[in-house]
């Protein structure tokens, strides 16, 4: 107990509840094995030099769990533990196989065909002892998983071995657990660098911005500049707003296109989110009027709203851009077996057949817009991702009759499922 | 009433308070400049002022203390921050914690005198009996029958709608977060039911304007709230870009 004690307190100290809960396992496994094998001492009283030696295992065993829980878990425990039930047990050699790194590590001498070996007994084993030798080899597992193996040459009863093999297979699953809350949590702080990133690029750009907007436009307000001198400042101001939805364009899709791109999910009423990006674009669309259609009042789904509000974002935007001047703009949304789509329609250029399939492509811009009307080609690639990230996809259709629309179709989570 | 209007400017950025304090005097308005949230508590100690145009991202305590700081010492005093596109966390956070509006950058300096105008005029308004009727635009509400009306035409709106409403227009002119009107109306445990706003401002908006979609008066800040128009009419000349013709206009001064 005074081990267990120990060892829970080391943890505490040194490691998180993912480390901790499996080496209180680990360790009242252990002192059961260590009680039943304390218990077998007494039944075979009258065999004094035995009991000695099942006590001394015992003793070892306790060393054993000990040293593990000290073990530096942000290094591979394999030579460490070879090493130490080498060294604690007295026995020749040591081989351990750890399946999930696929790796072979070794104390003492072994003969060089040792990796098929360990391999095959992980595979195949179901026997404990080398039918050949006599040697003691084990499956480790966690629960019925085999997650490698245990061969061990020199005097060691079968109840260590079972206990040894015990004791491997929870330090290699808390070395996994370990590996696996230092990757989640290097994906947090790498997340948390690039939005400071993004959110300090942001203010950089945005005051000279800010700074030439103010200046340009106190200029216009204060009135005394000649018609010539008027319309450079005029021009000045517009091009700063240019670079300014520019700039905030493209750190929005930085943040979008973060590889580790992770879904949000919640639950969205659909037609009040319509509202809110159609209301984000009134002072650019004020010659085109914006008409919603949505297929049922209270139609709510399952998914990341700014992921959503980034596609429409978009959708809108190019409507609003490419719509002939005067006509309406019509944002849809209409309810599908599984799914919901998306769809946003205007009356414009017709984009040309050959550059639907392209024109989601991150950069691409067609013909009727490269060089005539502002924009980066980054946009519709966003609304990709964005839909496809929801298990959707994106498509278009354009003609002189019917106008342009682009859709978006975004799955329905079975109620129930996960979301 | 720009001429007496004493602005206190606070942004790290010295090249932003260049930007801003040239045309505000020009135009009439006195600034004085601070540039951490410090100096700032420190000047409005010692001095009065009108307004302050206050940045939210600075080093030292920053905007988002002293906009609370302030908000202490003067109740009324007019509060407009400024932010980036994109921060609508941030600005949902300055108006629960008493900013009167916000101004996003990069913006046009009409925009920003329209702005502090219009929350100068707000603060020197004496207040309203609870009881006095409002009228904004063609909506008028008698708060004593809770009875609506536009252009004299009744309007029947439900018991939640008229209090929606009510709130709004009694605080015409200024954003309203979500929770903040959540609140007022339901109830504080009901803070975070957003999309059960949105979905009676959506039932509103087809009772009181001529076209939900393109509305007049209860107009959405994108992520943040809901703002009924101060001045229905002129709005719309606030909102868009200065152009060559246009000059500005106070409508409302004396």
């Amino acid at each position: 107990m005074f081990l267990a004690l120990n060892a829970g307190a080391a943890l505490a100290q040194s490691g998180g509840w993912l480390v901790i809960v499996p080496t209180c396992l680990m360790i009242l496994l252990t002192l059961a094995l260590a009680a039943v094998s304390v218990r077998r001492i007494s039944f075979h009283a009258l065999q004094a030099q035995h009991t000695r030696r099942e006590r001394s295992s015992a003793e070892d065993l306790g060393e054993f769990i000990l040293d593990t829980t000290h073990l530096d878990l942000r290094r591979e425990p394999g030579p460490q533990l070879a090493r130490m039930i080498q060294q604690i047990f007295a026995i020749e050699a040591v081989a351990i196989f750890d399946a999930d790194l696929h790796k072979v590590y070794q104390a003492g001498e072994w003969l060089s065909d040792l990796e098929n070996v360990v391999q095959n007994i992980s595979l195949f084993e179901s026997v404990t002892q080398d039918p050949e030798v006599g040697l003691p080899r084990r499956v480790l597992r966690i629960g019925n998983l085999p997650i490698g193996a245990l061969l061990l040459r020199g005097e060691i009863s079968a109840f260590t071995s079972d206990a040894i093999a015990s004791v491997v297979a929870i330090t290699f699953d808390r070395y996994h657990s370990h590996a696996n809350v230092s990757r989640t949590e290097n994906a947090r702080q790498a997340e948390q660098l690039r939005t400071a990133v993004l959110d300090s690029l942001a203010h950089a750009y945005k005051t000279p911005l800010t700074a030439i907007r103010a200046a340009s436009t106190g200029l216009s307000e204060m009135g005394c500049l000649a018609p010539a001198q008027f319309e450079l400042v005029a021009l000045i101001d517009e091009q700063a707003g240019v670079l300014a939805e520019l700039t905030t364009r493209l750190l929005k899709t930085a943040r979008l296109q973060a590889q580790d791109l992770t879904l949000r999910p919640e639950k969205v009423a659909v037609a009040p989110l319509i509202d809110d990006v159609v209301a984000s674009f009134r002072e650019r669309l004020n010659n085109t009027s914006v008409r919603t259609v949505v297929s049922r009042e209270d139609l709510t789904i399952r998914c990341d709203r700014d992921l959503l509000v980034a596609l429409l974002t978009q959708y809108v935007d190019n409507a609003g851009k490419y719509s002939t001047p005067g006509s309406t703009v019509t944002v849809q949304a209409t309810e599908h077996p599984g799914e919901i789509i998306f769809s946003v329609h205007n009356l414009g250029p017709v984009i040309p057949l050959a550059d639907h399939a392209r024109i989601f492509d991150r950069y691409f811009r067609c013909a009727v817009s490269a060089g005539k009307i502002p924009g980066t080609g980054i946009g519709l690639s966003v609304a990709k991702r964005a839909a496809q990230a929801h298990g959707g996809n994106v498509w278009l259709t354009s003609d002189c009759e019917r106008g342009t629309t682009f859709f978006a179709s975004l799955l329905v989570p079975p109620e129930g499922g996960p979301g | 009433m720009s001429s007496s209007i004493r602005v206190l400017l606070v942004d790290d950025e010295v090249a932003i308070r260049r930007a801003l304090r040239t045309p505000l005097n020009e135009l009439g308005f006195q600034t004085v400049e601070a540039s951490r949230g410090e100096e700032a508590l420190h000047l409005f100690r010692t001095e009065s002022f009108d307004v302050v145009l206050l940045d939210i991202q600075m080093p030292g305590i920053g905007g988002m203390k002293t906009l609370v700081r302030l908000r202490a010492l003067a109740p009324r005093l007019p509060i407009l921050i400024l932010t980036v596109q994109d921060s609508e966390e941030q600005k949902v956070e300055a108006l629960e914690c008493g900013a009167d509006d916000y101004i996003t950058k990069p913006f046009s300096i009409r925009e920003c005198i329209a702005r502090i105008r219009s929350a100068v005029r707000r603060a020197q308004t004496p207040e309203r009996p609870e009881d006095a009727p409002v009228q904004i635009g063609e909506i008028q509400i008698l708060p004593m029958r809770r009875l609506v009306s536009k252009s004299g035409r009744s309007i029947h709106l439900t018991r939640k709608e008229y209090d929606i409403l009510y709130y709004l227009m009694i605080h015409a002119g200024r954003a309203v977060t979500y929770g903040k009107l959540l609140g007022s109306v339901w109830g504080v445990e009901y803070r975070t039911e957003f999309d059960y706003l949105r979905t009676f401002i959506r039932q509103l908006r087809k009772k009181i304007e001529d076209d939900p979609s393109n509305p007049k008066y209860l107009l959405t800040d994108p992520y943040v709230g809901y703002r009924f128009a101060e001045n229905p009419i002129s709005e719309d000349l606030c909102n868009r870009p200065a152009t060559a013709s246009e000059e500005i206009s106070d409508t409302n001064s004396p």
